[in-house]
């Protein structure tokens, strides 16, 4: 499903952030992105969304080559992949509910659809009686939450997410890797980028360690 | 098709939500548009009521041929034998007596022309050209003139002729202000607009990090700058509006004096519909602009 091949970026200013890297993921496969912080990560993460470009090699996603990808297609092939940030990106100017059917309005989907959509994802992540809070009126874990289920509204097949426990203590992160092994039994395909290993252990599944943007597999657990 | 139109249906409600909720923002830029719109339409209005207030006066093909005061009566009956050429429809000849006769006729006049010791109106004819055209009746005219014995001669319909002109180079200014204006309705509108992208930067680099298309993040923005548009374009009606219920009154006083029924005539409904298109035309141009420019800089600072 994804691909690097001699994958080097480097940002202006001359920071290598990864450097010739080689790896393949599977359809239905997840991932764990290990390494210390500024080891090249998010870079990878963001590669693969396409949100950055390679300096060299090539990065495919599905089958497209992410380098030659035209500017036009690049939100098309977002809408395939559900992203989950450290510092979540959620929209304060809107409730909870909004923020999750975005994504689906973007997408065209009827309202009335979209909002059902959307209940049934906020239900799973169990934040149904706040879907007409404000997101700011949340905790660290539920804003966590909600921005997996705006990830997920869109059934992705493949789920991104960077640092998903970063910033949570230890009883919302498990219950949130909880939920990832969730979406993994249903064969979705995730890549998370997380030093929490609890969670690896936790989870089970294949590890890349990255150090100083070079790559290094690290025994399934 | 479907989810085309939902997007414009979801994109006009934000822009609609996003116009109430700052009612004083909206409301100013309106204004600001109106007062620059009502300027040009303004001016079109009073050109299109003074051009209609010469059209009104009967149009008088008549050349006024008068003699001098010592012609002599070969002069005249030559004069005679060429008003009976024939380019020339009708001549009367006015002799000076006659002339003074009816100037006494006249209210008012008698008290004046009795304190008269000799009679100081020169002998005239009033000719009526076979042709009507302005420029034969200019040439006919001349043509007169150049006989000898003739002091001067009038052409009656000249003053309408420069209001005429006047009011076409009144025009030709109206269109340079409606193109003056058309940019500062686009800067306004633009202005705006970049004001509304820079207070959603996050919901712009949110909305493109799960999928949106440009074309779906500028939708709400060309909807909110062709509003707006609409809206400055009701807030001109408006104004001249108020200009003209003002100016109604005076208007009709002067006329009144004058024993004319005129009065001011409001805009077609072709006109009002014209203008509201292009306010709204121009409100649009100037959100795309603006948010082409803004996505591209969002773009380049990510």
């Amino acid at each position: 499903m994804i691909s690097f091949s001699q994958v080097t970026k480097r940002y202006p200013g001359g920071h290598e952030a990864l450097s010739a890297v080689n790896l393949a993921i599977e359809k239905g496969e997840l991932v764990f992105l290990t390494g210390h912080s500024g080891a090249g990560k998010s870079t990878l993460l963001k590669l693969i969304a396409a949100i950055e470009r390679p300096t060299s090699g090539v990065v495919s996603v599905n089958g497209q080559n992410i380098s030659r990808l035209s500017h036009l297609a690049v939100p098309y092939l977002r809408r395939n992949i559900g992203l989950v940030f450290q510092d979540h990106k959620l929209l304060f100017d809107r409730n909870v509910i909004e923020n999750v059917v975005l994504p689906l309005d973007i997408a065209g989907f009827e309202r009335r659809d979209a909002l059902k959509r959307a209940r049934a994802v906020i239900d799973k992540v169990g934040l149904l009686h706040r879907e007409k809070a404000n997101p700011i009126s949340l905790s660290g874990g539920e804003q966590q939450r909600l921005c997996i289920a705006r990830a997920l509204v869109s059934r992705p097949a493949l789920l991104l997410a960077d640092e998903p426990t970063g910033n949570l203590d230890a009883g919302y992160a498990a219950d949130i890797m909880a939920m990832f092994r969730d979406f993994h039994q249903v064969g979705t395909t995730l890549v998370i980028a997380t030093h929490d290993d609890r969670a690896i252990a936790a989870l089970g599944g294949r590890i890349l360690h990255l150090d100083h943007g070079r790559i290094g597999e690290v025994a399934a657990s | 098709m479907i989810g085309w139109l939902r997007h414009q249906k979801h994109a006009l409600t934000a822009a609609l939500n996003r116009l109430r909720s700052q009612p004083v923002a909206t409301l100013l830029t309106a204004l600001a548009m109106g007062v620059a719109i009502s300027l040009p339409s303004g001016l079109y209005l009073v050109l299109g009521n003074l051009s209609r207030l010469a059209g009104d006066l009967p149009a008088q093909p008549e050349i006024s041929v008068f003699l001098d005061t010592d012609v002599s009566s070969a002069q005249k009956q030559a004069l005679a034998a060429r008003l009976r050429q024939s380019d020339i429809a009708s001549a009367r000849h006015v002799p000076k007596d006659a002339a003074l006769a009816a100037l006494s006729a006249e209210q008012g006049l008698a008290d004046i022309t009795a304190g008269l010791t000799q009679n100081p109106l020169p002998d005239a004819w009033v000719v009526r050209p076979q042709a009507t055209s302005r420029e034969e009746l200019a040439r006919v005219a001349a043509e007169l003139s150049k006989l000898p014995g003739v002091a001067e001669t009038h052409l009656d319909s000249q003053w309408a002729d420069r209001l005429q002109a006047a009011l076409a180079i009144g025009r030709t200014g109206v269109w340079l202000l409606v193109g003056l204006f058309a940019i500062a309705l686009v800067a306004i509108s633009g202005n705006a607009i970049r004001a509304q992208v820079l207070t959603r930067r996050d919901e712009i680099q949110v909305s493109r990090l799960i999928g949106a298309t440009d074309r779906y993040i500028r939708r709400p923005f060309l909807y909110l700058g062709a509003l707006q548009g609409l809206l400055g374009g009701l807030a001109a009606g408006g104004v001249l509006a108020v200009a003209g219920a003002l100016l109604q009154a005076p208007v009709e006083r002067l006329a009144g004096l004058y024993g004319s029924a005129f009065h001011l005539l409001p805009p077609t409904g072709f006109e009002i519909a014209a203008v509201l298109g292009l306010t709204t035309l121009f409100g649009w141009l100037g959100a795309w602009l603006s948010v082409a420019r803004a996505l591209q800089q969002l773009e380049s600072t990510r």
